[in-house]
């Protein structure tokens, strides 16, 4: 009980890793960002590239990471673009047709050009033991990357000047503008950082079973009905519903099957709308 | 005393309905010019496109000699001019303090002074620093949106419908500040529906009707057009 409990907390901090980019882009950028599994895959599978090379672990997930964020600041630059442009409702579709076709785009190309590669990291010690509690080391490792990934984030969210700056714009981006912020500078760096942790989410998966190329998709579910849950502009209501619906997603898979889990992930999600339309921990203003 | 900003025959439009026709109007350093008319006459978008907010399709806005219309809000607001608008657009969710940092973000280094002046000018929101913006009330608010505006060290601020929806006593104290940073040398351009305060507290005012300027003088001698006095001033 316990164990399942654990994985479903670790399981749902990597959700959460993934969600608050979902979360993070929506709210600067009125984007909702469809290919942010492929952001986590990039990451994953440049991991897995440079271990192939011959780099350990370390200096390869950090490249990893590196080269997400990399990904995240080009597409932002360049094919969200058109999105920025407009405004309102044209801005939010036009971005749902960019990244789905993004989404595409990054499939068939790892697809065809990696076919065999996927990352696994094996890790020395299978298992730890935390207070008593036998863990696995990939959910002790995972905990401790989204809990530091975390720290840096809210320490620089509520800590910093350019982190103050990008709630400001989530929370009132013309309120923003009248400060002299420039909200398309802040939204690039907030995409790279988003497309960085979702690569660390990549990499996470790769730690505790493996991380293919075809799972972009999947992960991008996973991730929105997380920020759907959270409230999508939510940075603190991202965090708290990826790991309810962690725990939710392991007893669920582990009493009913993976395939019921997704459809009772789903109702989750449905039913938080209907309850809260913005989300069950939204700001209420 | 200089020219500070010039606006020479602008015209704004929404789609293709224009909503200001050839406006001219000039504001001097530490000069207290206000723009009066009913409402949709055109002053929320003037201020708008002075802001950076709209571009203007003919005309154009000189500021200190060089052309800024087609820069963006955030370019403007580095330049010294401050827009607060009537909707005060806080941050709700962050408290008094956080919103006032945040108005000193071109000027970073001397927030801390700038707080000083700022709590020193409306002491309630140094009462109100830790709590939320949203729980404020409308008068509290608005002193806010000044107060963030002013965290930036304007050199013009644009003050757009100050004293809608606030109770009289916060209106008489909200221009008596106003009255204060007059006489420390800071240019203001003023957009009011309550007539009266805004040529009380102006030198000189323009009237805004159907998008084009109808009047313009000194306050004090429009005080007594009669065509100000029964439209504006309810005298019959």
């Amino acid at each position: 009980m316990i164990a399942i409990l654990v994985d479903g907390i670790v399981q749902g901090l990597q959700l959460s890793l993934m969600a608050v980019g979902i979360t993070l882009i929506y709210g600067l950028g009125g984007v909702l960002n469809l290919a942010h599994g492929q952001f986590a895959v990039v990451g994953g599978i440049a991991t897995a590239l440079f271990v192939d090379k011959g780099l350990s672990p370390l200096v390869a997930s950090s490249l990893g990471v590196l080269t997400a964020g990399v990904f995240g600041l080009v597409v932002d630059r360049t094919l969200l673009l058109p999105a920025y442009r407009s405004a309102g409702e044209e801005r939010l579709l036009l971005g749902l047709l960019i990244t789905l076709g993004l989404s595409f785009v990054v499939n068939g190309y790892l697809d065809f050009q990696y076919p065999n590669i996927a990352l696994t990291l094996h890790l020395a010690t299978p298992s730890v033991n935390v207070a008593g509690i036998t863990v696995r080391t990939a959910s002790a490792v995972t905990s401790l990357m989204a809990f530091l990934a975390f720290l840096l984030l809210f320490v620089f969210l509520k800590g910093t000047l350019l982190g103050k700056s990008v709630r400001s714009i989530i929370q009132n981006e013309v309120g923003a503008g009248l400060c002299g912020i420039n909200p398309g500078r802040t939204r690039t760096l907030i995409v790279a950082l988003s497309a960085m942790m979702a690569g660390l989410a990549g990499i996470a998966q790769g730690l505790f079973s493996s991380l293919g190329t075809e799972m972009g998709n999947e992960l991008t579910t996973f991730a929105l009905i997380v920020a759907v849950v959270g409230g999508v502009r939510s940075v603190n209501g991202t965090l708290v519903a990826g790991v309810l619906l962690g725990i939710v997603n392991a007893f669920a898979s582990y009493y009913v099957g993976a395939y019921l889990t997704l459809i009772i992930l789903l109702g989750t999600a449905v039913f938080t709308i209907l309850l809260r339309p913005a989300g069950l921990f939204a700001y209420r203003t | 005393m200089g020219t500070l900003i010039g606006v020479e025959g602008i015209e704004v439009a929404y789609g293709d309905i224009p909503v200001v026709r050839g406006v001219s109007i000039e504001v001097r350093e530490g000069e207290a010019v206000a723009v009066i008319g009913p409402n949709g006459a055109g002053k929320t978008t003037l201020f708008k496109a002075i802001a950076g907010m709209l571009k203007p399709r003919k005309g154009r806005i000189v500021y200190h000699g060089l052309p800024i219309d087609g820069l963006r809000l955030y370019d403007i607001v580095k330049k010294g001019i401050v827009y607060v608008p009537a909707e005060r657009e806080l941050f709700p969710q962050m408290t008094v303090l956080e919103n006032l940092e945040l108005g000193a973000f071109t000027n970073y280094k001397s927030r801390g002074e700038r707080l000083k002046f700022v709590l020193g000018l409306f002491p309630r929101l140094e009462e109100r620093r830790r709590q939320l913006a949203g729980t404020l009330s409308g008068g509290e608010q608005q002193m806010l949106a000044i107060g963030r505006g002013l965290m930036a060290r304007p050199k013009l601020l644009l003050l757009d419908e100050p004293s809608t929806g606030l109770a009289p006593l916060f209106v008489k104290e909200m221009y008596h500040q106003l009255s204060r940073l007059k006489e420390e040398g800071l240019t203001i351009l003023l957009a009011e529906q309550q007539v009266p305060h805004a040529l009380a507290f102006s030198e000189r005012a323009y009237v805004l009707e159907n998008g084009e300027i109808r009047l313009f003088g000194k306050s004090k001698d429009l005080l007594g057009v009669p065509e100000i006095q029964r439209t504006y001033l309810g005298v019959t």
